[in-house]
């Protein structure tokens, strides 16, 4: 397929591989942080790891949209759909986040109507074709989704869709970035930023990065040979004493962004002052409510929701992995008790989180050298 | 098909976008009719990428166009 195959090139990849082996310092360890739960499983699904030279070291960041939504809003969602006549809708790997008292997989067990859709405007359809229930479609992502979500909420107030509500939980990326950023336990040498998220930002967001905390960053796509050069960009300006924003993904992320959708968003959006995220705790405003003008659309403001705060159980280390400072082997109850069947973790939910792919793909063992597939 | 999510992960909630090309358009409703890689058909909005022809290639994030 056009822009797929060609990013997919062995022999091309190797070659940027013996480009970033004869770039490195071989006296210094390289500590790189993927943004995007997106590239976390393009790296191991292609082993783009094993590619690397052993001082060249990728952490995993918090860009997975399901990782990180907190046990309190699962169990809010669930307080929804046990609403008489409600339909909750939401995406396929938010079925299986656990809550306090289990999934959504497990409340539609139990007899509430929750049902996964690919999108929104799928969601505004159910709506549509059960004009006597009311349909609450459960939000998540980053400001990759965000948009989608917007644009529906605009058409369901424009066609007068009375029996559709949004429960928001769209997040933004920068504000765990700079909380990371300032976390005295993570040390890192650089980012490969977030690529479809800067299809609607553009690049301009991640300047503080390297602005105010001496970073360089490099929006990168999310094919095998993307992500090779992005961490080879960001090599030559590690070794260079260059410190900057970097755009690999230019065949679809403009300087920019989108906007178009960042208008939509600013229509139809507003910050949260406070919002938590697992394993994170609580961050200002790092994600988005339905502003007043969509107030009528609001779930939280037609029903009651609990909005209790549920701590993580206390073997997850999800908070650890999400912050890069552990690696998913680290995490006591990784591939024991916590697997992709029954996680206890969201990181182990979505095959974005670490955990999944790591899982998935083999990494059991403790260290690059020593890992091996299990059967 | 709605609710189905393809390959070996949910690209809706990670943060993953699939190309697409443009089959028909609505320019009413701003929507578009498109097909994914292996031929499956999906209902896109296509609100953010305009204006969009029919054979375009869209990356398609959560049933919306967005590059």
């Amino acid at each position: 397929m056009k822009y797929v195959d060609e990013f997919r090139d062995a022999e091309l990849g190797r070659a940027l591989a013996g480009e970033i082996l004869a770039s490195v310092d071989p006296d210094r360890h390289y500590k790189l942080m993927e943004v995007c739960g997106g590239h976390t499983h393009s790296i191991y699904k292609y082993g783009i790891d094993d590619l690397l030279p052993d001082n060249v070291e990728l952490v995993h960041g918090p860009g997975c949209p399901v990782c990180v939504i907190p046990m309190g809003r699962v169990d809010d969602g669930i307080a929804l759909a046990r609403e008489p006549g409600v339909i909750l809708t939401c995406f396929g790997d938010m079925m299986r986040v656990p809550g306090s008292d289990g999934t959504f997989l497990d409340a539609k067990a139990s007899g509430c109507d929750i049902r996964m859709v690919y999108s929104p405007l799928d969601a505004l359809r159910i709506a549509k074709e059960n004009p006597d229930r009311t349909v609450v479609f459960f939000a998540i992502g980053f400001e990759t989704t965000a948009p989608s979500t917007a644009l529906t909420l605009k058409r369901a107030k424009a066609e007068g869709v009375p029996n559709f509500l949004c429960m928001c939980s769209h997040v933004t990326i920068v504000p765990p970035l700079r909380a990371l950023l300032e976390s005295p336990d993570l040390r890192l040498d650089g980012f490969i930023g977030p690529g479809h998220v800067s299809t609607i930002v553009g690049v301009r967001p991640f300047e503080f990065i390297p602005a105010d905390y001496g970073r360089p960053l490099v929006t990168a796509g999310f094919e095998p040979l993307d992500i090779l050069h992005s961490i080879r960009m960001i090599l030559a300006q590690l070794g260079e004493g260059r410190c900057e924003v970097e755009n690999q993904y230019t065949r679809v992320v403009p300087y920019e962004g989108n906007v178009a959708a960042l208008r939509v968003m600013s229509e139809v959006f507003e910050l949260r002052p406070h919002f938590e995220w697992r394993g994170l705790g609580f961050i200002s405003q790092s994600a988005l409510k339905l502003s007043p003008a969509y107030a009528e659309l609001d779930a939280e403001l037609r029903y009651e929701v609990p909005g209790v705060r549920v701590a993580d159980p206390k073997a997850c280390q999800c908070g650890e992995v999400l912050k890069g400072v552990i690696k998913p082997w680290e995490c006591k109850v990784f591939g024991t008790a916590c697997t992709p069947e029954h996680a206890i973790g969201t990181c182990m939910v979505s095959p974005e989180g670490a955990c999944a792919a790591y899982y998935n793909y083999g990494r059991y063992a403790r260290t690059r050298g020593e890992e091996a597939t299990v059967a | 098909m709605p609710g189905e999510c393809h390959d070996d992960h949910c690209i809706t909630c990670g943060d993953v976008a699939e190309p697409m090309r443009v089959l028909r358009i609505d320019s009413e409703r701003e929507l578009a009719l498109c097909a994914d890689g292996v031929g499956s058909r999906h209902t896109v909005e296509i609100a953010l990428v305009q204006p969009v022809a029919v054979d375009d290639e869209l990356l398609v994030h959560a049933g919306t166009a967005i590059a």
